[in-house]
């Protein structure tokens, strides 16, 4: 799934560390999810999605493109 | 010793301190303590076999606790505030890889105590025999210690980490699944040695390992 993270982070001239912290998990976590190799739980996607003060489908695009199959 | 500790304690203790060396220093800490019991006890080997005079048998522990005693407080001083830094999550995550590192070091360490003179590192980790005293105490600190810390641990690791256990789990299981009765039928045609569970168990143990690392940091 891919993501807007790495952006929004640098728009905050936040580390990877500092971005961990605020959300009170590992930096290697950040790392994984910035760099596509982890999708967050939904509870860390709501709490990106509470610290960047946006909905979580404008930080994460699962590539659906509408149609009437959802999947 | 009151002029060194003055002037450790004169230093800055609010400085922030990196993760690292919050870390690191307990390991240094420990390695020194046990560098101190072995050179007391090297020394009192010499001692005898060159017909002299060994120190007391209580110098070596006492000189490793009181060194320990006395580096632990001036870490924990200098520390404090790093620690008070982290997360109450991160704090549980330390103080659970800390648990489990005690209870490895003080079965490691009785093990190296149980064996007789002259028994050689294979011996002393895999075929040796043991005293019934250190395999009763070892299981149970293995069985309650693991018991504990996986308590500890799986409430203190983020989503990341859990997910990275998950699998690593999953693959250390299929390495005991895939060889184990594989290996069973082949020794019962005598055609394979007979199984060896704890072959199975660090098989198992190092394909979780690999896996685990490789998800959390890759």
């Amino acid at each position: 799934m891919n993501n807007k993270l790495k952006v929004l982070r640098a728009m905050r001239n936040w580390s990877q560390a500092e971005l961990a912290d605020r959300l009170d998990v590992s930096r290697q976590a950040v790392n994984a999810i910035e760099t596509g190799k982890y999708d967050p739980s939904l509870p860390l996607a709501f709490k990106l999605a509470r610290l960047f003060e946006m909905p979580i489908e404008e930080i994460f695009d699962d590539g659906y493109m509408g149609g009437d199959n959802v999947a | 010793m009151m002029d060194i500790w003055e002037a450790t304690m004169s230093r800055d203790d609010t400085k922030p301190r990196s993760l690292a060396a919050l870390i690191a220093w307990p390991i240094v800490i420990a390695l020194i303590a046990a560098g101190l019991l072995g050179g007391f006890a090297g020394h009192n080997q010499a001692a005898l076999d060159s017909g002299g005079t060994p120190l007391p048998a209580w110098a070596g522990p006492l000189a490793a606790v009181a060194f320990a005693i006395f580096a632990l407080a001036i870490y924990a001083r200098r520390y404090r505030s790093t620690w008070q830094g982290l997360s109450p999550r991160k704090q549980r995550y330390w103080l659970t890889l800390g648990f489990c590192a005690v209870i490895g070091g003080i079965v490691g360490g009785w093990l190296v105590a149980d064996q007789p003179t002259g028994r050689g590192l294979s011996e002393t980790l895999a075929s040796g025999s043991l005293s019934p005293g250190f395999a009763v105490g070892a299981s149970l600190l293995w069985i309650a210690g693991l018991a504990i810390g996986m308590v500890l641990y799986h409430r203190s690791i983020d989503d990341h980490e859990e997910r990275a256990w998950l699998w690593a789990c999953v693959a250390g299981w299929y390495a005991f699944i895939f060889p184990a009765p594989a290996w069973w039928v082949l020794h019962r045609a005598a055609l394979a040695p007979p199984v060896d569970i704890m072959t199975l168990f660090a098989f198992s143990l190092i394909v979780n390992a690999i896996v685990w690392l490789w998800l959390k940091f890759r």
